[in-house]
This record gives C-alpha cells, sequence and structure tokens, in this order.
C-alpha cells in the first residue's frame, strides 16, 4: 500500500512539466550560483570551488529556492482535496501511515531529484569557458557533494517536512504559495539575533551558521577544509532535523483521513435554510447602460476601486505585508556608518533603509499580484461571464493597473508611518514630510509603476499566469545583466537610472530633472505596453497570439487609435529631446568608449611621463562661482619656475578631460608655438622659443570655464551642484602626462594590451621619489586667490580671509595664504550656517591664535560641540609634541554626502554631511568618532600638509597610519583607556575582515600601497602596539624629529627628495631601547598577524 | 423587433474538430430551444453568438448589427448565461451583480442599486445578497448566474445548459423566470434535456456534430414522425437482433423490461403498438439518421 502511493507520487511528478521546469531552473541559477550570491563581494585569495564558497553558494540558492520546496511538498495531500477525490481514495481500506509516509516520501523523493540540479549547474558553473582559471582550484568532486548532503539534504528535510504537514493540515493553496517565503522571513529574522552562536543556531539555511563554523579560517583553511560536521554546524543540523521532525510528529499525529470537515458542512446547511421559495413577480426596472467617454471613467474608477479592494481582502497580501514588517522590525533600521557609530535617523537614512528592506516584498507583491489580477476571473471561471460584458479593453486592463498602484501606495503609506514612528521612538522629531513623500514617490513608485505595465504585458503576451510571471522576473533580471553588456544609455536601459542620493544640502539637485524627463519617457513606452496589453489580453476563448492580436486590434482601433499614436509620438519625442539633451549637447560614451579612451591616451602620451615640466610656485585665480547654472569662471596665472638642472623647452598643459569644461587665453610671457596633435586628449603642447632655463621662473595665464548644457542622465556631476559645490585645484590646468586617466582594473588593461600597473612605485623609484603626488605640479605654492558666489552663498579655500564683500547680489571673498601650501586647495560653496571659536594652540607662542570655524548646514548642529573641541584639544597637542601649527585658521566645511570621507587641505577640511554631522553618538556605547574623524583630520595638517611623503610604497603608513596615531593619541586624552580599547577592537575587526577580501599578498606596512585596511586599521593597531613598547613621549619624539628633518617648508636641510618609511623608521630606531628593535621591525617592517 | 440570423456558420478547432458546418438558423422573439447531444457543437455556437470566439466563415446579424466584426456593440445587448461559470467566492451576490452592471455600463449609482435588487428579488436571492458566494449552493449560483444575465435588459439572452444540477423545483423556477424574460427578449436555450425545450420553446433547433439538423416548431417537428412510430416490449437478450431489423430510436427500460420504439413506413407487426411521437423521438431519430 505504501509503495503505491511512493510511486504515485514519483509517476505524477515525473509526468508534470513544472517539475522539469524547476529542475532546470535551479539548474541555471547554480551554474551562476557563486556569481550571484557573492555579487560584489571580493572573495580575495579564496577560490570559487572552495567548499565553504560552494556551501554557502548551495545553501542561499536553496533558500531562496524555498518555494519550489513548498510547492512540491505542500500539494500532495491538498491535491485530492482540491480534486475533490478524497472521497475516492479515503473510502478505501488505506492506513493513515502508508498515504501519509509514502505521499511524502514520494515528494520528498522528487524534491531531492530536483534540487540535485543545484549540484550539477554549480558543478557546471565551474567550467564556463569565460572563467578565470586562477579564481578556482583543481576541480575536486568531493568539494561539491560533501556541502550538498550536508548543508543542502537536511535543509531540504526540514523545509519538506514542515511545508507537507502545514499543506496537509491547512489544506490552503495560498499557505502552499506562502510558506516558502515564510521561512525566508524567518531566516531575515534571524539576522536580528545578536548572539552570534543563537544567530547561526537558528539560521535555518545555515549561512550564519558556515560563517561562524569558518570563523578564524585562513585563506589557504578556506580553500582547503570541507565543511565541518562537529561544532556549530552540528548543532544547527540537529536543530532543523529535529524541527522537522517533530513537525512530521505533529502532522501524523494531527491528520485525519476525513474526506470533508464538520465545519464546512454545516456552513453549507446554514445556507439551504436562508433559502425562501417566495418569488418575485414585478417586473424589472429599465436601465440605460451608457458607453461614453464619461461612463467610461467612471468605469475606470469603479473598477480601480474593486480590484485593489479585492486585493486588500487577500489574506496572501497581508501574509506579505506583515512578514515586510516583521522583518523591518526585527532587522532593525540599520543607521550604522562605517566607523561603528549610528546615525540620527534622518528622513533620507530611513527611506533608504526602508525601501532597501522592503523592496523584495514589492517585488514579490508586483510580480505575484500583477499576475493575480490579470488572471482573477479565469481563476474562478468568471471569465466567459466578464469578457461577454461590453467593457473597453483598455478600461479593463488600465483598472488593474491602477488598483496595483492603489496597493503600493497604501505599502508606501504605511511604511511612511513606520519610519515616523520609528523617528519619534529615537527622540528624532525633525519629520521631513515632504522627503517622505519625494523619496518614495519620485523613486520607488515609478519603479514599480514600470515594472508592474511590464509584468501586465508579459502576462497579456503569454497568455499565461505562470510564463506571464517567468517573463516578468527574467525580464528584471535581463534588465539588470543588459547594463554591464554596454547599454547604458537611458533611453535603452528599460526605466533610466535611479534617483539620485538626497542630500540634506542640496535636495535632488540638478538630478531630478534628468531623471524626471527620463521616467516620463519610460513611462510613455509604459503607456504603450498597457495598450498592447490591453489588445493582447486573452478574451473569451481564443488563446493563440495571433488570434488574439488581430481580434483585439480590431476592438481597439476606433478607441485607441488617436491615444496609441499620441502615446507614441510623445515616446519618441521625448526620446529625442533626452537624445538631443545627453547625446548632443552633451557627450554620451559607454564603457567601452570609455576604457578604449583610456587606454589610447596611455598609448599615445605615457613617453611624457617623466619629461621635465615646470613647477608652480605661484597660484593667482579668480573664481566665479554659479551654483544656480552649475558653471564657474575661473581666470588666473600661475608663476612656474624650472626646477630641474636642463632647460625646458616644451610646456605640456593637460586640460581636465570633461565635456563642457573649456581651456582657452592659454598665454606665457614669452613667445610659444603651440602644438595640437593630442588635442584628442586635451593636451596640448606649448613650444617654447626661448627655452627655460633652469631656476628661471615665467608666468602662464589661462581661463577655464565650466558652463553645463541640457542635462546628462548619469548622477555623476558633482562638483558644482545647487548647494554644496566641493572641487580642488586638481580642475585647473596640469602639466605633463597623468597618471590617474590610466585603466586601472588589470583585465581591462590585458584586454587593451597595455602592462600591468604598479599600486605604488618601489620604494627606491628615484622618480618618484621627488613626487609628493603622483605627476604633481608644484613642491609648494603661494596662494592668492579671490572666490565668488551667489549670495547668500559663502565660498571657502585655503588661506586667510583677507576681504570679503557683496557686489551685485554675489558675496566675494578675498583668500591669500602668508607662506608655502602644498599645491592641493579646495573651492566650496554652499548657504552655511557657521560657529566659530578661537584658541591658541599651546605650542605655538602667544602670540599666533587660530581661529576656528565650523561652517555647516543649518539643522546638522548634533556634534559641532564635539568636533570643536577635538580640533582645539589636537591643535594643542600636535603643536605641543610634534611642531607648531602653520596656519592662523583651521577651518571644517561640509559638503552634499555624494561624497563620504573628510579630507585634510591647507587649513581647510571638507567634511561629507554623511559622516559626523549627523552621528548620534551615545557616549556610554559609543566611541566618539566625530571627535576622533576630526582629530584624525587635523593631525593631516602636519602628516602630509607639513610633511610630505614620497609617492612609493609606504606613503600611506606616513601619511595616514601617522594621522591615525595622533587621532589615537588625542583621543586617549579625552576618553577613559576602555574607548581606546574598543576603538583597537574596532580597527581590529575591520582589518580582519579587509584582510579576508583582499586579493593579495599582504605588505608589511612599511611596505603598504593603497590598501585602507593595513595604513588605517592595522596601522593603528601596529601604532598602539610601538606606544606600548617604547612610550608615548619616545614615539612624539622620534615624530617630531622626523617632522623636523624632512618638513617640505621653511626647512633648510630639506633634501631634493621626500621621506619614505625607510626614513621613519630609522626615527623609530633611533628613540627606542635595544630592547624594542625587535617590535619595530615586527611591526612595520614585516606582514605579520597582529594579536 | 429585430431577428437573430445566422448563416453559413462554420468553425474548425485547431486539432480538426469540426464543430460548426454551415450552421444557419433565424431566432424571432421568444425562446429558441437548441438541442443536441454533449459535443454536438452547441456551446461552440453559443460562446460565437456571445462573441467569445470567432468563427472561421459565416456571418451574424441582429437586427443591423454585423456582430461578428463589431462584437463590443452585440455585448451592449447581449445576456450570457455559460454552462460552466465561477464566482468570486468571497464576495456577495450583491457586491458581484453591482460590479458585473459596471461592467455592462450601467454607470447611475440610483438605477444600479434598483436593478440589482430587483433581480435578487426576481431570483430570490435577496435575503441572502450579502451571504459569500462560495457559500452558495449549485442552485443558488445558478440564478445569481441568471440574474447577472439580465442587468442590463438585454435584448439577446444567451443560455446555456442552465438547469445542470438544479433540483425540480429549482429548474420549474428557473423555467417561470426565462419564460417571462422571453416575451420580450431572444432568448437561445441551449440544452440536451428535450423536456426543457419541450416545455419553453415555441422554437427550437437540433444539431449534432456541428450541423443544423433540424428546425421550427416542435409540434411541426414531431409531426414528421407521426404515424411512423411504434413501441414493443421485448425481452433484454432480443435487442442487438432488433437493432439489426429495425430502425430502432430508443431502447429503455420501463418497470424492469426492455421497451424499444421503432420507426417505419409500414407497420411492423401485430406485436408492435402504434403510439404518438413525442420530442424525444424525434430527438433521437434525429441523432441517429445523422
Amino acid at each position: 500500500m505504501w509503495y503505491e502511493f511512493f510511486a504515485f507520487e514519483i509517476k505524477y511528478r515525473l509526468k508534470r512539466p513544472e517539475t522539469y521546469f524547476f529542475f532546470l531552473l535551479l539548474f541555471l541559477f547554480s551554474v551562476v550560483g557563486v556569481e550571484f550570491v557573492f555579487q560584489g563581494i571580493d572573495l580575495g585569495l579564496v577560490k570559487k570551488n572552495s567548499p565553504l564558497v560552494i556551501a554557502k553558494s548551495m545553501g542561499a540558492i536553496t533558500g531562496l529556492s524555498m518555494i519550489i520546496a513548498s510547492m512540491i511538498m505542500g500539494v500532495p495531500i491538498l491535491r485530492d482535496f482540491q480534486y475533490d477525490i478524497t472521497s475516492l481514495i479515503y473510502v478505501n481500506p488505506i492506513s493513515k501511515r502508508s498515504y501519509l509516509s509514502g505521499r511524502f516520501l514520494g515528494s520528498f523523493a522528487v524534491l531531492l531529484l530536483i534540487f540535485s540540479s543545484v549540484l550539477w549547474g554549480m558543478i557546471v558553473g565551474a567550467f564556463l569557458p569565460w572563467n578565470d582559471p586562477k579564481d578556482f582550484l583543481p576541480f575536486q568532486f568531493i568539494n561539491y557533494v560533501q556541502p550538498f548532503l550536508w548543508v543542502v539534504i537536511p535543509m531540504l528535510f526540514f523545509g519538506a517536512s514542515v511545508f507537507f504537514v502545514a499543506g496537509a493540515l491547512t489544506k490552503n493553496l495560498m499557505v502552499v504559495y506562502t510558506q516558502g517565503i515564510v521561512i525566508f522571513v524567518l531566516f531575515m529574522i534571524t539576522k536580528g539575533i545578536t548572539n552570534e552562536t543563537l544567530q547561526a543556531l537558528f539560521d535555518p539555511f545555515s549561512l550564519t551558521a558556515l560563517t561562524k563554523a569558518s570563523k578564524g579560517w585562513t585563506v589557504t583553511d578556506r580553500n582547503a577544509l570541507l565543511i565541518p560536521v562537529f561544532g556549530i554546524m552540528l548543532l544547527n543540523k540537529l536543530f532543523w532535523i529535529a524541527v522537522g521532525v517533530s513537525a512530521l510528529a505533529i502532522g501524523y499525529v494531527k491528520f485525519q483521513l476525513i474526506a470533508i470537515s464538520e465545519k464546512t458542512f454545516n456552513k453549507k446547511q446554514k445556507q439551504k435554510a436562508l433559502t425562501s421559495p417566495e418569488t418575485f413577480t414585478g417586473s424589472l426596472p429599465s436601465v440605460t447602460p451608457v458607453y461614453h467617454v464619461k461612463a467610461q471613467l467612471a468605469q475606470l474608477f469603479l473598477n480601480t476601486w474593486f480590484h485593489s479592494m479585492s486585493i486588500l481582502k487577500l489574506i496572501s497580501f497581508w501574509a506579505i505585508i506583515v512578514c515586510c514588517f516583521i522583518v523591518i522590525l526585527v532587522n532593525s533600521v540599520s543607521l550604522g556608518t562605517s566607523h561603528g557609530v549610528d546615525s540620527y535617523p534622518t528622513t533620507y537614512l530611513m527611506i533608504e533603509e526602508l525601501q532597501e528592506m522592503s523592496i523584495y516584498f514589492f517585488m514579490i507583491i508586483l510580480v505575484f499580484y500583477s499576475s493575480e489580477i490579470m488572471w482573477k476571473e479565469r481563476d474562478v471561471k468568471l471569465n466567459l461571464i466578464h469578457d461577454a460584458t461590453p467593457l473597453n479593453r483598455f478600461v479593463n486592463v488600465s483598472s488593474r493597473f491602477l488598483a496595483l498602484l492603489i496597493i503600493y501606495t497604501i505599502v508606501m503609506l504605511s511604511l511612511i508611518a513606520a519610519g515616523i514612528l520609528f523617528q519619534t521612538w529615537n527622540g528624532y522629531y525633525h519629520y521631513e514630510l515632504d522627503v517622505y513623500f519625494a523619496g518614495f514617490f519620485l523613486d520607488l513608485f515609478p519603479f514599480m509603476a514600470l515594472y508592474t505595465l511590464a509584468a501586465l504585458f508579459f502576462q497579456a503576451l503569454t497568455g499565461n499566469k505562470f510564463m506571464g510571471m517567468l517573463a516578468t522576473i527574467a525580464f528584471a533580471i535581463i534588465n539588470v545583466a543588459i547594463s554591464t553588456f554596454g547599454l547604458e544609455h537611458a533611453l535603452l536601459n528599460f526605466g533610466g537610472n535611479a534617483l539620485a542620493p538626497y542630500s540634506d544640502m542640496n535636495g535632488y539637485g540638478h538630478f531630478l530633472t534628468a531623471y524626471l524627463w527620463v521616467k516620463l519617457y519610460w513611462m510613455l513606452f509604459g503607456g504603450l505596453l498597457l495598450i498592447l496589453a490591453s489588445i493582447l489580453m486573452v478574451k473569451g476563448n481564443e488563446t493563440g497570439l495571433r488570434k488574439r492580436w488581430t481580434r483585439g486590434l480590431n476592438q481597439v482601433r476606433d478607441s485607441l487609435g488617436i491615444f496609441s499614436l499620441v502615446c507614441l509620438s510623445l515616446f519618441i519625442g521625448i526620446g529625442g529631446y533626452i537624445f538631443y539633451n545627453t547625446n548632443v549637447l552633451n557627450e554620451f560614451w559607454n564603457k567601452d568608449e570609455q576604457n578604449s579612451f583610456r587606454a589610447e591616451y596611455e598609448k599615445s602620451l605615457k613617453q611624457f611621463e617623466y619629461i621635465p615640466q615646470p613647477k608652480i610656485t605661484y597660484a593667482n585665480l579668480r573664481v566665479d562661482l554659479f551654483p544656480s547654472k552649475r558653471a564657474y569662471e575661473i581666470t588666473g596665472f600661475y608663476h612656474i619656475t624650472n626646477t630641474s638642472g636642463e632647460p625646458i623647452h616644451e610646456i605640456h598643459v593637460q586640460k581636465r578631460i570633461a565635456s563642457k569644461v573649456v581651456l582657452k587665453d592659454v598665454a606665457f610671457d614669452r613667445e610659444t608655438t603651440s602644438n595640437s596633435s593630442f588635442i584628442k586628449y586635451h593636451y596640448t603642447i606649448y613650444k617654447l622659443n626661448q627655452p627655460l632655463a633652469p631656476g628661471d621662473t615665467m608666468k602662464m595665464n589661462f581661463r577655464q570655464t565650466l558652463q553645463p548644457e541640457g542635462f546628462e542622465t548619469d548622477n555623476s556631476d558633482i562638483d558644482v551642484v545647487y548647494n554644496g559645490t566641493f572641487f580642488d585645484n586638481t580642475v585647473l590646468p596640469s602639466f605633463g602626462y597623468q597618471k590617474k586617466y590610466e585603466l586601472e582594473d588589470e583585465g581591462e588593461r590585458r584586454d587593451y594590451a597595455l602592462a600591468p600597473r604598479l599600486y605604488k612605485s618601489q620604494r627606491d623609484d628615484v622618480r618618484e621619489l621627488v613626487n609628493a603626488r603622483s605627476g604633481s605640479d608644484s613642491d609648494g605654492v603661494i596662494l592668492d586667490v579671490i572666490i565668488s558666489t551667489d549670495a547668500p552663498q559663502k565660498a571657502m579655500t585655503s588661506g586667510d580671509l583677507v576681504a570679503e564683500w557683496n557686489l551685485d547680489g554675489r558675496n566675494y571673498f578675498h583668500y591669500k595664504t602668508n607662506q608655502h601650501i602644498i599645491n592641493f586647495y579646495p573651492f566650496l560653496s554652499a548657504d552655511y550656517e557657521v560657529v566659530r571659536d578661537t584658541c591658541t594652540p599651546s605650542g605655538n607662542g602667544a602670540e599666533t591664535p587660530v581661529a576656528l570655524e565650523i561652517y555647516y548646514h543649518r539643522g546638522h548642529e548634533y556634534n559641532l560641540n564635539r568636533m570643536m573641541e577635538s580640533m582645539k584639544m589636537s591643535l594643542d597637542y600636535y603643536s605641543t609634541h610634534f611642531g607648531p601649527y602653520q596656519h592662523k585658521q583651521l577651518r571644517i566645511v561640509e559638503f552634499p554626502r555624494y561624497r563620504t570621507f573628510a579630507q585634510s587641505l591647507p587649513g581647510i577640511i571638507p567634511f561629507s554631511e554623511s559622516i559626523g554631522f549627523i552621528m548620534n553618538i551615545d557616549d556610554k556605547k559609543d566611541v566618539d568618532m566625530a571627535f576622533y574623524v576630526t582629530a584624525h583630520e587635523v593631525a593631516h595638517q602636519w602628516w602630509g600638509l607639513q610633511l610630505e611623503a614620497a609617492n612609493v610604497q609606504g606613503q600611506n603608513m606616513i601619511l595616514e597610519t601617522l594621522a591615525q596615531y595622533s587621532a589615537m593619541i588625542v583621543l586617549k586624552e579625552k576618553y577613559p583607556e576602555e574607548k581606546i580599547q574598543q576603538f583597537l577592537k574596532l580597527q581590529l575587526d575591520e582589518y580582519l575582515e579587509a584582510k579576508l577580501k583582499s586579493s593579495k599578498e599582504e605588505l608589511p606596512l612599511m611596505l603598504v600601497e593603497n590598501e585602507s585596511h593595513i595604513y588605517y586599521n592595522k596601522g593603528a593597531l601596529a601604532m598602539y602596539e610601538l606606544l606600548k613598547h617604547i612610550g608615548e613621549e619616545n614615539v612624539n619624539m622620534a615624530l617630531q624629529n622626523f617632522l623636523n628633518d624632512w618638513r617640505s617648508f621653511n626647512n633648510p636641510q630639506k633634501t631634493n627628495r621626500y621621506s619614505t618609511t625607510l626614513d621613519l623608521i630609522q626615527y623609530f630606531q633611533e628613540v627606542a631601547p635595544d630592547s624594542a628593535q625587535y617590535a619595530i621591525t615586527d611591526l612595520f617592517e614585516r606582514a605579520n598577524k597582529i594579536k | 423587433m429585430e431577428n437573430l440570423i445566422i448563416t453559413g456558420l462554420s468553425k474548425t478547432y485547431s486539432n480538426g474538430v469540426k464543430a460548426l458546418q454551415h450552421v444557419s438558423l433565424q431566432i424571432p422573439k421568444g425562446m429558441f430551444g437548441l438541442l443536441g447531444p454533449n459535443g454536438a457543437g452547441k456551446s461552440t455556437l453559443m460562446r460565437t453568438l456571445a462573441t467569445l470566439q470567432e468563427a472561421d466563415s459565416g456571418s451574424i446579424q441582429l437586427g443591423d448589427l454585423n456582430t461578428l466584426e463589431h462584437p463590443n456593440e452585440l455585448r451592449k445587448v447581449l445576456g450570457y448565461l455559460p454552462q460552466q461559470f465561477g464566482v468570486y467566492p468571497t464576495l456577495s451576490s450583491e457586491m458581484l451583480l453591482n460590479h458585473l452592471a459596471v461592467l455592462k455600463g450601467i454607470i447611475n449609482r440610483k438605477e444600479r442599486k434598483e436593478i440589482v435588487h430587483a433581480l435578487l428579488h426576481k431570483v430570490n436571492l435577496y435575503e441572502v445578497r450579502t451571504q459569500k458566494l462560495g457559500e452558495f449552493s449549485g442552485g443558488m449560483k445558478q440564478r445569481f448566474g441568471i440574474a447577472q444575465a439580465l442587468l442590463n435588459n438585454p435584448k439577446l439572452l444567451i443560455v446555456d445548459e442552465p438547469t445542470a444540477g438544479l433540483d425540480p423545483v429549482e429548474r420549474n423556477r428557473f423555467y417561470n423566470l426565462l419564460s417571462e424574460v422571453g416575451e420580450q427578449t431572444i432568448v437561445i436555450l441551449s440544452t440536451h434535456i428535450v423536456d426543457d425545450v419541450k416545455e419553453l420553446c415555441p422554437r427550437m433547433a437540433i444539431i449534432n456534430k456541428g450541423r443544423v439538423i433540424i428546425q421550427g416548431n416542435p409540434i411541426q417537428i414531431m409531426e414528421s414522425l407521426q404515424g411512423r412510430l411504434y413501441e414493443k416490449t421485448i425481452h433484454k437478450n432480443e435487442l442487438e437482433q432488433y437493432k439489426k431489423e429495425y430502425q430502432v430510436i430508443s431502447d429503455r427500460l420501463y418497470l424492469g423490461r426492455q421497451l424499444v420504439h421503432v420507426v417505419s413506413d409500414t407497420h411492423p407487426g401485430p406485436t408492435f403498438k402504434s403510439i404518438e411521437a413525442n420530442l424525444e423521438d424525434v430527438y433521437m431519430s434525429q441523432i441517429l439518421n445523422a
């Protein structure tokens, strides 16, 4: 008997097309599984077919595919009820045990068969022709089988048991459809558990368990070891198998072999009793059906209402919504910044978080209910009645579309309410409803609307619910993939680009215009899709595509002809307008074009890389900013000096390579002939009729303008914006070959036959030892700038503010430096509030007070005191222990969150609005990172601005590691030791995490290139170790000596090169006792593990 | 009043089944019975009339209206009750009628409410109008079906196998309703139950294998067998032999014994009894002849 049920189940499933479909789907998914699961994650040296990576991919794929398990396992019992054959089956002398176990095991066998495709797919995925062999280990079957047996099968057993029992006991198809999602939600909930062990134990997909089990593994371990069958993995597997077994036990006890439950029987009886036999004999009132446009509008309105109400009444819908909110509640809104401190729950952060967490649910709602709503009549067999009504086809489809929009609106409004609730809960009362509405209804809403139109179209086109859903999903995936294949243009990429991030300072800025045009363009396309959907929608009994097309076309020709034509011509017209803006007024380059330009640049101009060029010694600029037009006009002159030992015959001027930036009136105070053979690269060679002799100085005049026209769609123009302009002097004309334009990606360089590029030059590369920056144009410059901007904005750069005035509605500021500064200075302009203070750094001498200023955006007052105090304490400490502070002022200036860093330039620190300003620091549990980051940046006024390091390996140890050390000491002055320990723990965690992901053999600190986890995180740890070994005084002494000997300016013993770590370490060794010498070697000269 | 004129209607499905072959019918106001065995093409004809599928050739004309070319114009005056239909189980009959009334262009809220209530009274569902449709019995659902078909005062009412699953009382009530409607409207009733037609329809057609075999007034149709029909009670195992020797149009059990009806131009013999033809005999003889 048991065997009968078992065999029936297998035979039945093998005959069903979806079995093969699921198999194929999972197979294809698994082929690209590793890429999908680990997208955007750098695996570093860990190989793509290491057991751990395979196990995680398998776990994630299986977890995401739980809905398939549910569709197989949920129905075997339910099916008998659905087809009403329970009476025929249960009347037989069968035992509950053989019935249930046969059905369960049969389905489970089929399920295993289907999911075995994960194994086969992943194996095939390792042999794809475009795989890079260096990402893979030699093929080992066991690396695939073991994770499959140990990770996937127990997971499937658990899922199978629970789904089977839930389906059998509830006998509700909706349960079958949703329980796969519920498991997924469960998984997301476990991510909110803070205890690592518990989180790993309760993770149904074993992903967290795998992470926990492999904690502390080295790269070699990760590539070699199979998945542990002990410890947390064993516990996790036992736990979930136990859950599965208990589910089966409960199911077995509760299930009864009864065809009709008493409940439904009673209901039917009740209804019969209510029918009374009397008949109505009056004649029917007459009605006057109307079909004019107004009537159709009324129909549209009433049907929209009807359809949206019917979704709102679905339990499944509310199940999805409840799941969504549970996920948000449990995961909580993560406001963590990169420094481990939460931000204030500003509205834009809330929106980003809420959208990120709800987007999956939105997609589920979209795919699910757009199919549901298109086939609702057919699903209940009301379609013949419905299709025989004279309802206009377009009104019909449109009302369904609008109903879905209403659903989205309701969900979005609830999310907004949740966001406001969360803010209130956190004591943040600055509600910005306009930002909320814009965030949801300008950004997510059109996106949803467009995909809904696509979904409705695919439903109509395929004429089949399931195929329609599939086509929609495939379409979405292709759409994401397509932009990586060079179809980046907003006119070709369905839906266009995402809206630029919202900034408190700049709102959506100028990005909004382009965004709205593109959205309008795609909405018109969506309108055409809707028209097509209304033509193709299955009506009556016709299912053939061609029949539906001709028939539908016939019926809508009169009513929709003009409308379609209007849509089409607007679509083309607006498309043309956008094209005119992006490709005619502006230049559009796709990725390939950009890459080949960079490659050609390098090939043509690399020959000039180290030719002697004069150095800028004085810059006099007149910078007129026009934020409202996003334009600038810069006129000025450089004094350029030949510091080399040979005469200079040619000046190579590199204009910034950007469209709309025009460099003109370049003139020298002697005769030149210009050579434009490299003008394609914005590179002009001026041949001097009379060469510039060594030591001689000449003057170079120029005028540069930025004059944007029309709009572009790629959200990349962030230099000059309506409020929050920030760029630096690297936009100005520069001399000689610019390494920054080279292709960086190794693979791309290979494609263009370019030799691999060094991240940093060797420490003994004499050509770079004389450079403090790549291709530096100066060894120190005196700056004199008049900068003007639209009132009421204020504009800043480096230097003392010597005058300020207002003329014709514009604000003017005159800045001048009283000494040489490095040739790196910013231009900022925005409508700022300012807080001022002064201090006299204790190491500076009484006569040199420093004006402290923080220019910030109104509303970002939270951490001004912390920043101000940090500036004071830092100036005090550094001036005392390293050397005096060199400027009469120190300014912190906020800029929009398009970029997230703070940066120290001479006397001025541009500071992104997304860090520091909105940190919500709880002194009980957080490290005061606003204080710390400020101290770090102030330290750069010494490390980087007083003392420059040569552009070779180890440069960043001098600049960043020393800034880390300095800031750490100031933090120690202010806060107790445990805060320092907490800070160091954070550094260690970040270092270890990044180390795992790094694909490079780790270099010792003294040879560090661009690995921030080494020079920031490991650097801080190493300096703390050094401090413990030789004491604070000694470290400071060493640094003071180092600074004294190697400072860039006012240094009589300055050599013709910049410092390297070789020099720095000597200073450490000088002050260290013999007993500590080994520690210095260990910490800086070797790539050792850190405690 | 306009007649419904069907001319040369043909439809062949992609699997080769010839569902309609040159069907021509002329249907005036009143009840029109469409009789035929299962699979004769009745539903295909009904669905084609109801604009739910297309014919390969032929035309359908309602008065001046070419319904195949202007299906939406026909839908405006059409009431249709399909052979099988479902409902949204969670809606009440009042809500769903209201919804369908909107679809049929009854936009005026007051008018809509009146017609919905009147129809609910008429089909005797008024008391249960707020009940979920999912809880309705087969008969109640069928009555709901007729109510929705009448929402727009149709000129053409098509009811496909409406009495399947109804108990005798419900069936009677249903017929009363239909015949009342038939006083002003063309009502096409398709069925395989001869009695339905006999009781209701002044005009009828018999359709088999996609062809119209006969059409006209049931009485005239019955006259075609007048004086040619004989009946005999035989032994069960003689049936095969009788089928060979005579033109047996029906064999059924009557009080446990085998009864055969035989058509013959001459009296087949003394053991046979001459009987009055009824519609079922006509139907059987036509089906078997075909």
